[in-house]
């Protein structure tokens, strides 16, 4: 009984430490499994990057830094091996001013592992800032004055990747990589009233709140956080890859068993001291 | 500069980078607070850096000395905004700052339009269609009248019918924000594998490699001696002011 009793207050620290274990297990092994069940919303985001038409471009809009480089790096990784595979041009533009270096590192990484050429395959325009909803807009009716030139100042109408998007009829796809979400700037803008697809990729924190749109088909699918990355591996092929998105599930896996556990056994012992009489914790508050 | 060492330099920084912010899970301290500056002095230095490099010098500064000479205005508005800090003339700045509120006010007319009509319109379901479709739509109806009800303040909460739905809604919400509080379990731990990630596959093997040339032995050796010194002066330290202090009562 005692025991149960000491559960209720074991010192953060120690939890801490134990979280820490319990992830560096699969972290160190790095298993190659990644899920089987795929969920709908990152099947359709799957679907609508598959179907996009020779002559269209996908925008790749990434308002993340270093924060939150463990969840959206993954799902860029993904998506841009795709279009590497399927030949479909993109570009990579930075809202967040860090986020446009980070962006850059990952993308050229992913590039040299897919044999891809910067430039005729895809291109950064760097970091932007300013009035959004303006920028979005101006997207849709002249891309090339608006986004002007890439990151190390070549000309848009110089590189073949993106030389050809005038407007918004060049444009394919709207993909919102982000840990502070811009979404409400690109439905309102761009994608609801040109009718352009939009995908999200959310931290986790965030998806909760997006399954609304889904709902409303402002949204036409979603990777939510690192776990969406990793199925949308699977759904590339990659689903026997080590990759750092596998393995982040796994440990992910684990840590929400752990947490479960530890739920159970401090409810336990609060069971416990309350058939024995004694007060446990705080004041009921509210 | 070598590349490997870079690299070496890179991988080094960043994990005492990273122990150095983790070292608050253990108790607040000034190892933490001195890095938490750094990254803020470097975060503000880099905006500043690359807001010029990528915005104002392309978008900005080349087209005025090109030619454009009308883009001086654009520093001359810009600037109508430092006049807050004068009280004489602040009503410049406010100028400004109105433009840009009405340029903002209507922005948001337009966001709320096409942002929250479709769904409104998509909260229409019919209730038709195969048995588990039904049943799903019966189950969103429930729950989205009961939540509503729960924030109908128009009148008092009396009747048993109104009260009930109230309570159930609060229920739905909970459940709801219970959701969310999950994966934000699950994203702030991801966070934290995303470091652990780095030290344990970057990180460490990097040490390992290290660890066989005289430089990083030596350098090993000054930084626990450096360490131990600080740890023994800290001790001491304390413990004078804790004498003093049980001298002083």
């Amino acid at each position: 009984m005692n025991l149960l009793f000491k559960l209720q207050s074991i010192d953060r620290r120690i939890l801490y430490v134990l979280i820490a274990v319990v992830l560096a297990v699969p972290l160190l092994k790095r298993p190659s499994k990644h899920p089987d069940n795929v969920f709908p919303e990152v099947r359709n985001a799957y679907n609508v990057i598959d179907s996009v038409p020779k002559g269209k471009i996908v925008l790749l809009s990434c308002s993340w830094g270093a924060g939150t480089k463990a969840e959206n790096e993954p799902q860029l990784d993904a998506l841009m091996r795709h279009m590497f595979q399927k030949h479909i041009k993109f570009v990579v533009f930075s809202w967040d001013a860090a986020g446009s270096e980070i962006t850059y590192q990952s993308a050229k990484r992913i590039q040299d592992d897919m044999h891809a050429k910067y430039g005729v395959d895809w291109a950064h325009l760097g970091y932007k800032t300013g009035a959004t909803n303006a920028i979005i807009s101006g997207m849709g009716e002249n891309f090339q004055k608006v986004m002007g030139q890439d990151r190390f100042g070549v000309k848009l109408s110089k590189l073949p990747a993106v030389s050809f998007v005038k407007n918004y009829k060049q444009i394919g796809a709207v993909v919102d990589i982000t840990s502070v979400s811009l979404m409400g700037y690109w439905i309102s803008y761009l994608t609801t009233p040109k009718n352009i697809p939009l995908i999200y990729c959310p931290t986790a924190v965030m998806s909760a709140g997006a399954y609304q749109y889904l709902d409303s088909g402002q949204l036409r699918g979603m990777l939510n956080g690192v776990m969406g990355a990793v199925q949308y591996e699977t759904l590339i092929g990659r689903g026997h890859a080590r990759t750092d998105a596998a393995a982040t599930s796994w440990a992910l896996s684990a840590a929400h068993i752990f947490i479960i556990l530890l739920i159970v056994l401090g409810n336990l012992g609060y069971l416990a001291a309350k058939r024995a009489g004694i007060h446990t914790g705080g004041p009921r508050v509210g | 500069m070598d590349k490997s060492l870079v690299n070496s330099i890179t991988i080094w920084a960043a994990a005492l980078c990273t122990l150095a912010i983790y070292s608050v899970l253990y108790k607040e301290n000034k190892f933490y607070r001195f890095f938490e500056h750094i990254f803020i002095g470097l975060y503000g230095g880099y905006g500043v850096y690359i807001t010029w490099h990528e915005i104002l010098y392309p978008k900005w500064w080349q087209p005025m000395v090109g030619g454009q000479w009308w883009w001086i205005f654009a520093a001359v508005i810009g600037s109508m905004f430092y006049f807050m800090y004068s009280s004489k003339h602040a009503w410049i700045s406010r100028v400004i700052f109105g433009l840009f509120m009405g340029f903002a006010a209507g922005g948001t007319f337009r966001e709320f339009y096409e942002t929250y009509w479709p769904q409104m319109a998509s909260s229409m379901k019919p209730i038709a269609g195969t048995v588990p479709n039904i049943i799903n739509v019966v189950v969103f109806y429930v729950i989205l009248l009961a939540a509503m009800s729960y924030f109908f303040f128009s009148f008092e909460h009396k009747s048993v019918a109104i009260k009930s739905t109230a309570a159930a809604g609060r229920w739905f919400l909970m459940i709801g924000f219970g959701a969310m509080f999950g994966a934000t379990v699950m994203g702030r731990m991801t966070l934290f594998i995303g470091r652990l990630n780095f030290l344990l596959n970057q990180w460490v093997p990097e040490v390992q490699s290290d660890i066989q040339y005289p430089w990083f032995q030596i350098t090993s050796l000054i930084a626990l001696l450096v360490l131990i010194a600080v740890g023994i002066f800290y001790i001491i330290r304390n413990r004078r002011y804790a004498k003093r202090a049980k001298e002083e009562t």
